[in-house]
């Protein structure tokens, strides 16, 4: 016998001890996954420091400062334009960071799926982990700012704003199952969503004010999910007003679709995942 | 006590005249429709393994030896037929398991063995033990890019020792490292078998299969075509190919 063998238990675990553990051992070992995919995608992401988290929120603090230093003249006429610019690029930087990872989230997972069994939603959902860390942080600054603009929300306001992104986080999670196993089928399908993330960013009202455009759009526009939940949050926030229960329906409804199309996809063609990586 | 039960499987692959993985592909591949042949892999497949039993498993490359150890794992679905497995079960498939190349071997140890069923505290308890077996203690902080395919596959085989519970799948086993770990792997595999763990062997080498395996199977054309000891089944193999063998020649 060598000295480095790798396990000091050695015999079969008895059957009925087996029966006994195995759900627990399963939901440990299962909670254990979860927490290790989160940490070390935090990891490779932010290479592991404080300092590569920080650098990844400057993009969107650049992107904050480049756009209110042109459009704020643009849009001088509008009194809340910072505060709504603010709110609407940080949402929208989460909803781009998050439906991009999420596509491609089985594809970069697929050493796990292809060598043993593994929970695949698991793989997905996490790989949406950071996202929603940087989104927390998001809500800190924002919060931040609109105290600094001595506009701090009513706490209704900041717990809508919260139910909002929960929305948001479940509207991202139902696109990233879908589109994850359809992205083992269509290698390009993240070329094609960056097209239509790009369009997105122009449809959805983040830099011009909604009102610039005809009421007759803005049905069209409001079919964007990053649009219901940007003016949502800008009504709660900056305007103080509360959106009529059908916005909220509607939006329920969006969320229902959203995460019931991608999980019927997922439920679908997940079982097969392996056989395309 | 049987363990695992494999009753009727079968699993074939569509194999397309022109492979189209993109959107582009298929938009532009729209008047052109592709033929699709269908590979049957394994045909209404059978068996049954009890609790501390090695059953091996032989065949040409790609009869469908690897289809099957996926689908005892999970990692595949069949078409049809059912797969019992009772008990955990740690696979080690295609030499090795796979990793991220970003992250260090600890990290990657933590992910891969939380697949394989290990707890944190467990793998946080084994970690030294683990790095100890792949021989791998000095590049424990090293990224897996940084690793040689032999190293990669030594910490797989590591993880997958420490992780068995109970029903432990390999597929070649034995077929990484040097002179060194092969023997320590030997070693680790015969206390797994006298401890009465039950174990699935794939191999071509027939020594292997007849030394180490309680029974065996030979498929070929989708099916089991010889059932016997790991001897009688090694023998079987041996004759299979050099009975090709003469009649090619």
């Amino acid at each position: 016998m060598t000295n480095a063998s790798a396990g000091t238990e050695i015999g079969p675990v008895p059957a009925d001890r087996l029966r006994a553990d195995a759900d627990a051992a399963a939901g440990r070992a299962r909670a254990g996954l979860v927490w290790t995919l989160i940490r070390t995608d935090f990891k490779v992401r932010y290479y592991g420091t404080v300092g590569g988290f920080v650098w990844a929120l400057l993009k969107p603090l650049t992107m904050f400062v480049l756009l209110m230093g042109v459009f704020s003249f643009l849009f001088a006429s509008e009194p809340n334009y910072k505060l709504n610019l603010i709110i609407g690029l940080f949402l929208w930087d989460f909803f781009a960071e998050s439906t991009k990872v999420g596509l491609t989230s089985l594809h970069a997972k697929g050493f796990l799926l292809s060598k043993a069994k593994c929970p695949s939603w698991i793989l997905v959902v996490t790989s949406i982990s950071n996202a929603v860390i940087t989104l927390a942080v998001f809500i800190m600054i924002i919060l931040l700012f609109l105290a600094g603009a001595g506009r701090m929300p009513s706490v209704a306001g900041m717990l809508m704003f919260v139910v909002y992104c929960v929305s948001f986080i479940l509207i991202v999670m139902g696109f990233a199952l879908g589109s994850s196993v359809l992205f083992l089928r269509y290698r390009d399908l993240n070329q094609v969503w960056d097209v239509v993330s790009q369009a997105g960013f122009f449809l959805a009202p983040i830099i011009y004010p909604l009102g610039i455009l005809p009421e007759r759009f803005h049905f069209y526009l409001y079919l964007w999910p990053p649009t219901a939940v940007i003016e949502f949050s800008r009504d709660v926030l900056v305007r103080g007003v509360i959106p009529t229960a059908t916005a909220h329906a509607c939006l329920a409804g969006v969320v229902a679709i959203s995460l019931g199309v991608g999980w019927a996809l997922f439920r679908r063609l997940a079982p097969r995942a392996a056989e395309f990586l | 006590m049987t363990v695992i039960e494999v009753t009727g499987v079968s699993k074939a692959f569509r194999i397309p005249s022109v492979r189209r993985d993109t959107v582009r592909e298929h938009m532009l591949g729209l008047l052109e429709p592709r033929r699709f042949e269908r590979l049957q892999v394994l045909d209404r497949i059978s068996l049954s393994v009890k609790r501390g039993e090695t059953l091996g498993i032989m065949g040409r490359n790609g009869c469908g030896k690897s289809t099957l150890l996926k689908i005892l794992c999970g990692v595949y679905t069949p078409d049809s037929g059912d797969v019992t497995v009772r008990g955990p079960l740690t696979p080690i498939l295609e030499l090795g398991v796979g990793w991220n190349p970003e992250l260090d071997a600890i990290d990657n140890v933590c992910l891969v063995g939380a697949v394989m069923g290990l707890t944190l505290p467990e793998l946080r308890r084994r970690m030294d033990e683990i790095l100890a077996f792949a021989e791998l203690e000095r590049f424990a902080n090293l990224k897996l890019k940084h690793y040689s395919s032999g190293m990669a596959s030594r910490l797989g085989y590591a993880v997958a020792f420490a992780a068995v519970r109970d029903v432990l799948v390999l597929d070649e086993i034995f077929a990484v490292g040097d002179a060194g770990f092969k023997a320590k792997c030997e070693e680790r595999f015969r206390q797994l078998h006298a401890a009465g763990h039950t174990i699935v062997l794939v191999s071509h080498v027939p020594h292997i299969i007849g030394h180490f395996c309680d029974h065996a199977i030979l498929i070929d054309g989708a099916h089991i075509t010889v059932q016997g000891t790991g001897t009688e089944v090694a023998a079987a193999y041996v004759g299979m190919l050099t009975g090709t063998a003469l009649a090619e020649s």
